[in-house]
């Protein structure tokens, strides 16, 4: 009843993005004991063009790794990414992150933090400002073009961080816990916002999160990983109407199955950090 | 500004004249107790006598101008030698761990002890007070703009980089912005540190001009009068520079970076 098999779906979509064999592992220097801590561990993923995935996983499982190399901000050391076809290599305006606190300039007014990657690929001043403008407008932020960082809300920041990825036209939208540090009447408003404007562009949406009701109201496929290293446990496929409503009682079995799997995860991974208990 | 603001402000340059007041009211009255000689120890009146000479026969702006001129370009000069090498420190990690460890130790360096090597390497004229000038200031630019660099948040460079920045872009439009509050503190320390340099430096090399070389020439000819209006003048000047200029710069910077919860 709650496992879909989308045939339907991969049938209508093309395959967006690639992940194969990925493994990623840290060097960790304990005075003069070096361990190495497997972070993920051989994922296995294929997203459709424009489709909205959930990472949820307890913290530490290597989601955000998987996330940054997706982004090109590291590297695996085993398996690789294909986006349309081809290897990624290294970081690029093709696949954008958004982060979870405010990676915008201070140093800039929000239209200018907006245009800063078009002003990277050259494009003219002109044209810079237009497409700002609009994807400031689509975010309702028209009125703030103005602004310094300093003067926004926690929620209005996250949005000119959506924004300002949004003016490149990403082919892969990658959102690490993005509302996680937002109180929750802004993060429910952001959340229904977000479907929105996914709508709207049709963007290949990433969204990493520890938060289950945030995945199961934005996802159209869940991934649930398991604590480190970071496998993929099962995923979970929602189907229903949009656009979601976090508090909506029809999303409540598909919270509960996650919350089944976590639950078994979260309690190994105590069990892991504290092996006397 | 607001009206509270405002009226601390006056509070604020009210209890400023006052303590001036008083200051010059002790002045006059040691001065009437006749314990110092009158050449060692002039009344408040003899130095604004003084003052009004120098300004009415010209060499007192003539002189303050020469020692701005000096300081400025002496700035301007650390400036672009401290930046740039505080960039090439950060390129080059190896050499940038090097020579920070000598700057450091350079910066605490006294300024006045380089000038007799910079009379016998130079000699006694212009250049020789702005190498002073500059060996004094120019590495703390150095050392904040290394550091600056190094402390930015990486969060920043994977949000430039990932939308694309590399490069000089990345430099320009990201690392220098983002390292810009520590290069202002290192900027302010280095105006310090070549303001004093500057009065040391005209005081032992003559060259006839500059607000040093009226102190040395007051020492000479017993002027306390004029010493004392010589030593007002490089007070208020460095005032004006450490609160208005760089105070306003800092707390601008500070503000939008969102690193001062005060709002003026």
């Amino acid at each position: 009843m709650i496992l879909f098999i989308t045939n339907k779906q991969s049938e209508k979509y093309l395959t967006k993005l690639e992940i194969k064999n990925v493994t990623k592992s840290f060097k960790t220097t304990q005075g003069k004991n070096t361990s190495i801590t497997n972070a993920i561990e051989n994922i296995n993923l294929s997203i459709e063009d424009g489709e909205f995935v959930c990472f949820v996983g307890p913290s530490g499982c290597g989601k955000s790794t998987l996330l940054n190399i997706l982004a090109g901000l590291e590297k695996p050391n085993e398996g690789e990414v294909i986006l349309n076809g081809r290897p990624i290599d290294e970081t690029g305006p093709d696949r954008l992150m958004v982060f979870q606190e405010s990676a915008l300039f201070p140093w800039l007014k929000v239209i200018d933090n907006v245009e800063f990657g078009l002003k990277m690929a050259g494009v003219g001043k002109q044209k810079r400002r237009e497409i700002a403008m609009h994807y400031l407008d689509m975010m309702q932020l028209t009125k703030f073009s103005d602004a310094y960082i300093y003067q926004l809300s926690g929620g209005m920041k996250q949005r000119v961080a959506i924004a300002r990825a949004l003016v490149l036209d990403p082919e892969v939208l990658l959102m690490d816990e993005p509302f996680a540090a937002l109180d929750s009447q802004t993060r429910d408003l952001l959340l229904v916002e977000l479907q929105l404007i996914w709508a709207r562009t049709k963007k290949t949406i990433i969204f990493v999160t520890h938060n289950i009701s945030e995945s199961v109201c934005l996802g159209d496929r869940v991934i649930v990983f398991t604590h480190r290293p970071g496998k993929i446990k099962k995923e979970v496929s929602i189907e229903y109407r949009r656009p979601r409503l976090t508090e909506d009682p029809g999303l409540q079995d598909f919270q509960r199955s996650i919350l089944y799997e976590l639950k078994n995860e979260i309690i190994s991974a105590k069990k892991q950090e504290n092996p006397s208990n | 500004m607001s009206i509270k603001n405002l009226v601390a402000r006056q509070k604020d340059l009210f209890s400023i004249i006052i303590f001036l007041a008083a200051f010059l009211a002790i002045w006059e009255l040691f001065f009437n107790l006749e314990i110092w000689p009158k050449v060692s120890f002039p009344a408040p009146y003899q130095v604004l006598e003084s003052f009004k000479n120098q300004i009415e026969d010209g060499s007192l702006p003539s002189n303050i101008l020469v020692s701005l001129w000096r300081l400025f370009l002496g700035f301007l000069i650390s400036i672009t030698i401290g930046i740039s090498v505080g960039l090439l420190m950060v390129k080059f990690p190896i050499f940038g761990k090097t020579l920070n460890s000598f700057a450091v130790g350079l910066q605490s360096f006294p300024s006045i002890a380089w000038i007799p090597f910079a009379i016998l390497f130079i000699g006694i004229n212009d250049s020789a007070i702005l190498f002073v000038v500059v060996m004094s200031s120019v590495f703390s630019v150095m050392i904040s703009t290394y550091s600056g660099m190094r402390n930015i948040s990486p969060l920043y460079l994977r949000a430039a980089k990932n939308m694309g920045a590399k490069g000089l872009n990345l430099v320009a439009y990201v690392m220098i912005p983002a390292a810009t509050p520590s290069i202002i503190v290192g900027l302010k320390q280095a105006w310090s540190f070549a303001w004093h340099a500057l009065i040391g430096a005209e005081m032992l090399i003559t060259t006839l001009v500059g607000l040093g070389h009226i102190l040395s020439v007051g020492r000479e000819f017993l002027l306390m009068d004029q010493i004392i209006a010589t030593m007002i003048v490089i007070f208020t000047i460095g005032m004006i520079f450490d609160k208005l200029v760089f105070f306003k710069i800092e707390e601008k910077i500070r503000k939008k970076w969102g690193l001062s919860e005060q709002t003026m």
